[in-house]
């Protein structure tokens, strides 16, 4: 196999791990941690592409995805915060207002 | 010239303008429209009938419409005037626009006035499709039509709940005729290819027969009379049907819609002259229907069921003829049928109104000096029916009588007893209900006979003219004018010198009725009741009309009531309709409900259907490439 | 083997390894440095691809900047409810499940056709736009209205946190 198959096998076993840690785990920053584990997985499959291309464009993308990791992260973990202030437990099973 | 067009299109513009106008414009206007256009259409068929005589004696046609063409065949709206046809519609226009007159007077103070008028010209109109119609389906639509008038009149009073049953009883029995009748034009149609009567008379009498039997055909039509002629056992209807307004009693249920059934046999006489087996039926069922309506009518106490019977018995008599083969004696009966019950159930109609609404003859009497034109009037009128000379009834009777003794084609000794049974209780019943009503002394409450006034001059007026024409119409003699197209049937050979002494008979026995009418009733009721409780389970079969109406309820309509309403409505409607349709609601509620279960409101298995649904798009496109 | 690919197949475990740590560990803390410890062999392997510019902001952005805030609200947290008794959801059989069948089918699908240019797993040369100083020329030549946006999208991120912080804090009373 070559590296960029290696790579692109390694970037979704990376996002399926994941995905997996956000069904499985019940705690809610435990699961944000998880969906930034996506992301980096994603993002090294656009790193592998775009270091085959060569040309700067990839690069920027890559740069413009850290910006907005970040500037999501900065905005969820108040929310989940809130929320656990307001339910005084940060395990998501107990928020289900969206029941029946 | 659209001449008959014409004749059958005033009254429906009668009805029109009556049905939508006449509420709003007065009683005058209803009065001159109701009555007037009737009289122009008599005109119009007397022009017709000029034009008739006046032609070479081919009948006129008209089409007026073609209603539909499927595949080769047409089915038009046809208008046909032979002599026949003639006779009908003169005297359905003519004794309908007496009756018409008639009727401003009696129906003088009633508040639907505009409304009886306009089913009464909606009646007329349907008659006149029925007897000028072409076709078996114009004939059929005007058939049907004066079903429904007859029913929107006898239920006039609809408040009345039992009137309203009477008109709804008078319809389901024609119904149950139809179904006969129908049954009989798709027979014809299928085999024969047409509709029209002249046609069909013309298959049936030419070299080559057609597939289906002329007395298939014919006892299916047959049936259809039974219903409209009221002849058993389709005869409960005419007796409750006097709930309706008297001239309306005299217009349909003697002058004009009870002789449709006979109009129809004699117009397919071609199809009957080689149907025995269904000449024979009409025969006995002519024969039975007269003796049992005559003998029911002698212990009847109201004045129009008295009148009612002996109309089912009269009808009887034409059936008769018509079964024996003297087609146009049974026209002649009717016709001079039309002029004396006509004239008999107005003169009760005013009878009535003199007493204020009385209708029974045990309060009855004395009426002869107080109301004397009713009393002249229907005392010729009832001499008529009798078959006294020189008579109109006299003249049609004996003809019947003579065929149904003599005619080769049915004609038997018995016969001519039963009939004549028949007569002599007629003229025994007739003139009871002349002495009961007019001669014996006075059974009136005192407060009925202070007020007891005679009619005004739109209802005398009439009696006189019909009173005449009872008196006189025999002298023209129907049968030889009809001869042409309804030949007479041929009398045994070896009976011919019996013709004078049966006319003579004949007058003996309406001779021998009259007297014993007068032997019994002279003082009043005492001598009858007398005899009544000398046979007291004679008299009960005789009042309670056989019980006839007893049994149809017990056989028919308490097993179709138990069948509605257990089987339909309980089980087909309530269980299987109604439980399908709930069944179905609460299955869809059930499954909702279980399917809301999936959403628990956890975000992590929402995820998880999300990945489901990725899976499987990524294997479905892998599949398809 | 050289170096290079020895290298990336270590990196490579390091990756799967964190994340693998990151669905067993109880304590978010040791969750957090699990996925830290992910990052930062992501970055080795950024390296290795001779992507410098991004190796270097993985780890300042990443791990400096989004890791360390999510340690220091672990830190915040109290961390003793039911979460910490039983790490795991009531969909963990279906999850690991439906998790393998989209990984198999992933792969499949991911791996089915080679690249352009089969190349063999060793390092590359660093390509010239993956250098810092070509990098930034590059990019703040072509892509600067893209840089401006961005900054209005962290102008529009710090304002949302401050507005939830406050309104949160208004709640709280």
């Amino acid at each position: 196999m070559d590296r960029v198959q290696f790579l692109v096998a390694l970037s979704v076993a990376l996002f399926v791990v994941g995905l997996v840690g956000v069904i499985i785990r019940r705690n809610a920053l435990v699961m944000l941690m998880c969906m930034e584990l996506m992301l980096n997985g994603v993002i090294l499959s656009l790193v592998t592409f775009a270091q085959q291309t060569g040309t700067v464009s990839g690069a920027v993308l890559v740069f413009l995805i850290f910006v907005v990791a970040a500037a999501e992260i900065a905005i969820a973990i108040p929310i989940v915060l809130l929320l656990s202030r307001q339910r005084k437990t940060l395990d998501v099973e107990a928020y289900s207002e969206l029941k029946g | 010239m659209n001449l008959l067009t014409v004749i059958v299109l005033l009254p429906l513009a009668g009805f029109v303008l009556n049905g939508l106008l006449g509420q709003r414009l007065g009683k005058p206007f209803v009065s001159i429209v109701g009555c007037g256009l009737p009289i122009l259409a008599f005109l119009a068929a007397v022009r017709s009938f000029l034009l008739l005589q006046g032609g070479d004696g081919t009948a006129l046609v008209e089409t007026a419409y073609t209603w539909a063409i499927v595949g080769d065949f047409s089915f038009d709206i046809s208008l046909y005037f032979d002599r026949l046809s003639a006779v009908m519609t003169l005297i359905v226009t003519g004794v309908g626009s007496l009756i018409h007159v008639y009727s401003t007077g009696y129906m003088k103070d009633d508040a639907s006035y505009a409304r009886y008028f306009a089913y009464l010209n909606v009646f007329l109109f349907f008659m006149l499709m029925l007897v000028l119609g072409r076709s078996l389906l114009v004939c059929f639509v005007g058939w049907e039509g004066v079903g429904l008038a007859s029913y929107l009149l006898i239920g006039f009073w609809f408040e009345d709940p039992e009137k309203a049953a009477a008109g709804k009883k008078a319809f389901i029995t024609n119904r149950v005729g139809d179904a006969g009748f129908l049954l009989g034009m798709f027979l014809v149609y299928h085999t024969l290819g047409t509709l029209e009567m002249d046609r069909i008379n013309a298959a049936y009498s030419g070299d080559v027969l057609p597939a289906v039997s002329a007395s298939l055909v014919g006892i299916l039509l047959f049936i259809g009379a039974m219903g409209k002629s009221a002849q058993i056992p389709l005869h409960v209807w005419l007796p409750d049907a006097m709930a309706g307004p008297t001239p309306v009693s005299a217009l349909i249920h003697a002058a004009t819609m009870v002789t449709a059934g006979v109009y129809l046999v004699a117009r397919l006489n071609g199809v009957y002259l080689h149907a025995p087996e269904a000449s024979q039926l009409i025969t006995v069922i002519g024969a039975s229907t007269a003796f049992f309506a005559a003998t029911v009518a002698i212990v009847q106490t109201d004045i129009k069921k008295v009148l009612a019977y002996s109309t089912l018995s009269q009808l009887g008599f034409m059936f008769v003829a018509l079964g024996v083969g003297a087609y146009g004696v049974a026209v002649f009966h009717l016709y001079t049928h039309a002029f004396f019950k006509a004239c008999l159930f107005l003169g009760a109609g005013s009878v009535i109104h003199a007493l204020s609404g009385e209708q029974d003859i045990r309060r009855m009497g004395g009426l002869a000096k107080k109301i004397p034109v009713t009393f002249v009037t229907f005392a010729v009128a009832t001499a008529a029916i009798a078959g006294i000379p020189p008579l109109a009834g006299f003249f049609s009777k004996d003809e019947i009588l003579w065929f149904a003794f003599s005619s080769e084609t049915g004609g038997s000794t018995l016969l001519w007893l039963v009939m004549s049974g028949t007569a002599l209780m007629t003229a025994f019943y007739m003139f009871r209900l002349l002495w009961l009503t007019f001669l014996t002394p006075s059974r009136m409450s005192h407060e009925t006979e202070h007020h007891v006034h005679e009619s005004p001059f739109s209802m005398t007026g009439v009696l006189i003219v019909l009173a005449i024409l009872s008196a006189i119409g025999g002298f023209v003699s129907i049968p030889h004018f009809l001869e042409p197209l309804l030949p007479m049937p041929t009398a045994r050979e070896a009976l011919e010198h019996y013709e004078t002494s049966l006319i003579v008979l004949s007058v003996v026995l309406a001779v021998v009725g009259l007297a014993g009418a007068v032997f019994v009733y002279r003082a009043g009721l005492a001598r009858a009741d007398a005899l009544a409780a000398r046979f007291p389970r004679l008299h009960r079969l005789l009042s309670g009309k056989y019980f006839v109406d007893e049994l149809y309820d017990a056989v028919l309509r308490r097993p179709l009531h138990w069948i509605s309403d257990r089987i339909f409505l309980g089980i087909g409607d309530r269980f299987l309709i109604d439980g399908s349709l709930n069944g179905m609601a609460a299955l869809a509620q059930r499954a909702a409900g279980r399917l809301s279960r999936v959403e628990t409101g956890s975000l992590q298995l929402y995820v998880l259907f999300a990945v489901l649904g990725v899976v499987a798009c990524l294997a479905w496109m892998w599949r398809n490439g | 083997m050289s170096l290079e690919s020895l290298l990336l197949y270590l990196f490579a475990a390091g990756a799967l390894l964190g994340g693998v740590l990151m669905l067993v560990a109880r304590h978010p803390m040791r969750v957090a440095i699990a996925l830290i410890g992910s990052m930062i062999s992501l970055a080795g392997i950024y390296a290795i691809l001779g992507v410098h510019v991004i190796a270097v902001f993985q780890v300042l952005i990443y791990v400096g900047a989004v890791m360390v805030f999510m340690v220091y609200v672990i830190m915040l947290l109290d961390v003793r409810d039911p979460s910490f008794t039983s790490k795991y959801s009531h969909l963990l059989a279906p999850g690991l499940g439906f998790g393998a069948l989209l990984a198999a089918v992933l792969a499949y699908v991911a791996t089915r056709s080679a690249g352009p240019a089969a190349q063999a797993l060793s390092a590359a040369e660093p390509g010239a736009s993956f250098l810092i100083q070509p990098f930034s020329a590059d990019f703040l030549r072509e892509y600067w209205l893209h840089f401006e946006l961005t900054s209005v999208l962290l102008l529009a991120a710090v304002v949302a946190a401050v507005a939830v912080i406050k309104g949160g804090r208004r709640n709280d009373g």
